[in-house]
């Protein structure tokens, strides 16, 4: 691993991903080329179909290029395995989605530790201290014990923001995050990715959301698969 | 306990139903295969204990006169044989009530002492004193007597006396006396004596010292024995060398084991398939869940990890339910059995093997069929995993034959809509088609063979045109008693037959057969019959039936054919005389021993005994069995006026219920099977309609949202169904055609040497239709309901 080749936490070189559908080739992103420095909060944006979720996917881990390379952290992405790849993103990257995804079967606490077990990252004993620390940065440690069935749409997802800081990941990744839930809520969301941004996170969010553009550092605009403006908002 | 177990045992507990399912499915299978290995292993092992705890003579020597005393210690000193003992086997009539049956009567030697054949000691006396018997315990019921009762007993030569029955005993190696419906006793000599016979012991029983399995070994000691007896001046008449260690019934306990054996390992993989199918779709719903798990750190290895824990769980559960329960049919099935087979269960305990295979299979078999679905599913993408919306329509092609066919102009929208759904899911349809087809098959198998035995028992009377066989003692000029017999009311038809045991010839000097002490079993008869005979149609399938009253023609039935071809020229023993015979032809008799058909004229030619008749046979225009009953006691009533002696009488239907009593357990045991595969094939398609229809629990929503009833939805459901089932109806009458000639060939050959004719149950066929359409209704109400049920909202947010 090599931290000095750049002072960019994110870089994307010539990134294109295509799709095959019924209809014939997608071409999803074309030759996108990204950095981003540690320690902010990203936006993404764009119409529905302009590739903004594919591009966090890419980012995330969750989804390979099919040209050019994704270098996070120093880590050459897109040459890792399937499983060394899984291991890698439950420790380097956080995800957040629009509609929480918290198992439905096990409590928030439990929620929060799964990533520590798959990861065997913390000591086991260390584990639900850390779980019920996070859940308190969150606010919601009163909540711990509780299916997330019975929890608000904003308690889920500040639960899963939690989870996604489970094992200490410098990169945090939200598809639109607050898409599901109320204005209030919402903001109170927005405030704590600016917060982690503070501690040292580097947080990209996917969103629609204008009213919260003063949150952002950076915002990336997509269309038909390119970035088509990169703003830092006054 | 790591985090990620907890998910597994929440995820257990959360959804009782489905899993409750999916335990049913591995739990029936276990069950299936350990009550029947369970019973069959119990029954093999106390069948060989019992039978040979008797100690079965390894060969019977017959003469014509008795053995003395000093002869049997003469042939202990023979090298080879370490036991011998003197005996004597009559055939008598006991009455019961108005009705006459045959009572076998075994005459013992020394009651203290005995050697081979051994019955074990129940209750009463240990000895009979002269002029009273001990009774094996199964023939109680067909004396409708019980110790400390008289019987009324009559032999060939002696007139009706009054019989005590003193004890009980029980003697493994005779078949249940309702079976045979026949009575058992033994006696002393000088009981014998009283009942007006004078032979004395003509058979002698030996155990040999070494080789005891071998018949070859058997035969050559026995042999020596014979002509050390001929020496000293005896006739020997016949050597007896049954099979060796093997219970006169044997081949049918085979045959009834190899067919459940063949069905408790098909319920397994029914059970699998279930369990294939379950977890495909309990997967289809984690899918979305591996996704998020993958994304926040989990390697497929873990995932995988994860998911066979939990249903190395379920086995678990399935495992702990079934084998107990599996245990206790177990000891339900061996203690029919044993009824049947008359034996006694002296240790019931189950095998280990039997328990290692259970979990063994109940584990590695459900691991297999589940291990599909869980691998493909942790192995997929974490992208797609994250887009699964449950059914959707990647594998519906537009073109599709599914879609084709619901173009059909008549058919309603909603109707058209379910037959699309069929289609949508190609592999879980072709496994719920393969689990009800195959349950059906087997369903329908199961009967059409059970009819098939029934078929094949009515041909008794379709071969046998008579009504009642009597033997007599001696052979008599018959004529002008066939006249008066002819005379009586209600009488058909009379014949004069005759009878004899034979054997082939070899280039051995004794008659060796392989007939077991009950003179029954394994024994081989010539019956020699007026050509052209009115009184049985034999079922020819080869060559031609006797027709030619002055050549030595013979037809042999499956019994006695052996290897032989029509044409062949063959050696048969009468009274120890080689006869040559010609072979024109092979017939199928239901319910026979093996017999040599030869015309009654040659035979008294050979033997010198022209005109005489040592059986007679005899028609009623009324078959009944109420009549024949009536009949049968004139007919006797004339022979006695007649003063003729008789050593047995057989009615036809007592012939029947012998042969149904032997097979009730087989047709009894098919019937169960066909309930548990209906029980199976319901519960599948409950399982495969339940889940297709949770999975489009989103899909339901948005249906209600623009505007379908539920009563339409219900529709839409339920026809999805009947649509199902009606396909598989077809599949499973096409299978069960082929399963039933096999199972009938296998059946049949392996009990009467002749293939059960292929039977088509229509009631079958109608019962599992019903089955089908009831449950494929009462399958599809619970998911209809519960579809109704949540709320458009939540339908429409259903992940």
């Amino acid at each position: 691993m090599n931290h000095t080749q750049t002072k960019n936490l994110i870089e994307l070189n010539n990134v294109s991903k295509s799709f095959t559908l019924a209809s014939g080739i997608f071409q999803a992103l074309k030759n996108v080329n990204l950095q981003i420095p540690k320690g902010q909060l990203v936006a993404i944006t764009g119409k529905s179909g302009s590739g903004k979720s594919t591009l966090l996917n890419i980012i995330a881990g969750i989804d390979k290029p099919t040209k050019g390379t994704v270098s996070i952290n120093g880590i050459q992405v897109e040459k890792l395995s399937e499983s060394a790849l899984a291991t890698w993103r439950g420790k380097n990257v956080g995800v957040v989605f629009q509609f929480f995804q918290l198992l439905p079967t096990l409590t928030i606490l439990e929620n929060v530790m799964l990533p520590m077990d798959f990861c065997n990252s913390y000591p086991k004993r260390e584990r639900r201290e850390r779980a019920l620390a996070l859940l308190e940065q969150v606010s919601i440690k009163e909540q711990a014990d509780k299916l997330p069935s019975t929890l608000s749409g904003g308690q889920q997802q500040r639960a899963a923001i939690a989870r996604a800081l489970a094992n200490d990941p410098p990169v945090i990744i939200a598809d639109e995050p607050t898409g599901n839930l109320d204005s209030q809520t919402a903001t109170s969301i927005f405030e704590l990715f600016s917060a982690l941004t503070r501690s040292g996170k580097t947080v990209i969010i996917v969103t629609h959301e204008k009213d919260f553009s003063s949150y952002f550092e950076d915002v990336i605009a997509i269309a038909d698969g390119e970035i088509v403006k990169q703003t830092v908002p006054a | 306990m790591q985090t990620r177990y907890y998910k597994v045992i929440r995820d257990l507990t959360s959804d009782y139903s489905k899993n409750f399912m999916l335990v049913l499915a591995i739990a029936i299978g276990v069950f299936g295969v350990g009550s029947i290995l369970g019973s069959y292993s119990v029954i093999k092992r106390e069948m060989t204990d019992n039978y040979q705890g008797t100690m079965p003579a390894s060969a019977t020597i017959e003469i014509e006169g008795q053995f003395k005393k000093e002869t049997v210690d003469k042939v202990k000193q023979i090298s080879g044989v370490a036991e011998a003992e003197r005996h004597a086997t009559l055939l008598a009539r006991m009455k019961v009530g108005e009705k006459w049956y045959p009572l076998l009567l075994f005459i013992i030697d020394d009651f203290k002492e005995k050697k081979t054949n051994k019955a074990f000691y129940i209750s009463g006396e240990q000895e009979p004193a002269t002029g009273t018997m001990l009774v094996e315990r199964t023939a109680f019921a067909m004396m409708q007597a019980k110790e400390g009762d008289e019987l009324i007993v009559k032999t060939s030569n002696g007139t009706q006396q009054k019989i005590k029955l003193v004890g009980t005993v029980h003697d493994p190696g005779l078949a249940p006396a309702w079976q045979e419906q026949a009575g058992y006793g033994y006696i002393k000599l000088s009981t014998l004596q009283l009942l007006g016979e004078t032979q004395g012991f003509d058979q002698l029983r030996i155990l040999v010292s070494e080789n005891q399995y071998s018949t070859e070994h058997i035969t050559e000691i026995a042999q020596t024995v014979a002509n050390q007896l001929k020496q000293s001046g005896y006739e020997v008449h016949e050597i007896q060398v049954p099979p060796p260690g093997k219970h006169p019934h044997q081949g049918q306990m085979s045959t009834i084991m190899t067919i459940f054996i063949i069905f408790s390992f098909l319920i397994l993989i029914l059970g699998s398939i279930l369990v294939a199918t379950s977890m495909a779709t309990l997967m289809v719903k984690q899918i979305r869940q591996i996704g998020v798990m993958k994304t926040i750190g989990a390697t497929s290895s873990q995932i995988t990890g994860l998911y066979l824990v939990m249903i190395t769980l379920l086995c678990f559960i399935a495992l702990v339910i079934a084998i107990p329960l599996s245990k206790l049919a177990a000891a339900g099935f061996y203690n029919q059995i044993a009824v049947l087979l008359n034996l006694e269960i002296r240790n019931s305990s189950i095998p280990v093997w039997v328990v290692l295979l259970q979990v063994g299979t109940g584990i590695i078999i459900p691991l297999i069929a589940a291990s599909f679905p869980v691998v493909r599913g942790s192995r997929i993408s974490v992208r797609v995993a994250l887009d699964n919306h449950g059914a959707h329509q990647q594998s519906f092609q537009r073109n599709s034959w599914g879609i084709k066919f619901s173009q059909v102009g008549f058919l309603s929208e909603t109707f058209r809509l379910s037959i699309r759904n069929v289609f949508r899911l190609r592999s879980r349809l072709v496994m719920t088609l393969g689990l009800l087809a195959a349950g059906g098959a087997m369903f329908m198998t199961a009967l059409n063979v059970s009819d098939a035995w029934d078929e094949n028992l009515k041909k008794i009377y379709v071969q046998r045109l008579y009504d009642l066989e009597v033997r007599l003692h001696e052979s008599i000029q018959a004529d002008s008693l066939l006249g008066k017999i002819k005379t009586i009311k209600g009488v058909s038809g009379a014949e004069g037959w005759n009878y004899a045991t034979t054997s082939f010839s070899k280039s051995n000097a004794f008659e060796v057969t392989q007939t077991y002490p009950d003179k029954s079993h394994g024994s081989f008869t010539m019956q020699a019959l007026p050509v052209p005979t009115n009184l049985l149609k034999p079922t020819i399938i080869e060559g031609e039936w006797l027709n030619n009253n002055i050549t030595n023609d013979v037809v042999l039935n499956q019994s006695s054919r052996g290897s032989l071809k029509v044409g062949d020229m063959v050696s048969l023993n009468i009274d120890g005389q080689a006869t040559p015979w010609n072979v024109i032809g092979f017939s199928e008799d239901v319910g026979s021993p093996a017999i040599a058909y030869v015309s009654l004229e040659v035979f008294s030619t050979i033997r010198n005994m022209q005109g005489q008749a040592k059986m007679l046979r005899i028609s009623y225009t009324d078959r009944s069995r109420e009549n024949a009953t009536i009949k049968n006691r004139e007919i006797e009533a004339l022979l006695e006026v007649e003063n003729i002696s008789i050593s047995a009488t057989f009615p036809v239907w007592l012939l029947r219920n012998a042969i149904a009593a032997h097979m009730k357990v087989l047709v009894n045991s098919l019937l169960a099977m066909a309930i548990l595969m209906a029980f199976v094939g319901t519960l599948g398609l409950m399982s495969t309609m339940s889940m297709n229809i949770l999975e489009r629990t989103r899909e339901i929503g948005v249906m209600r949202a623009i505007g379908a009833t539920p009563s339409k939805i219900k529709n839409l459901i339920v026809w999805e169904g009947f649509f199902i089932g009606a396909m598989s109806i077809f599949l499973s009458v096409a299978l069960s055609l082929i399963l039933s000639t096999y199972l009938g060939r296998l059946i049949g050959n392996l009990s009467f040497r002749t293939p059960l004719t292929l039977t088509v149950s229509l009631l079958a066929i109608g019962i599992w239709v019903l089955i089908i359409l009831l449950g494929s209704y009462i399958a599809t109400l619970y998911p209809a309901r519960r579809a109704n049920k949540i709320t458009t909202r939540e339908a429409l947010a259903y992940e």
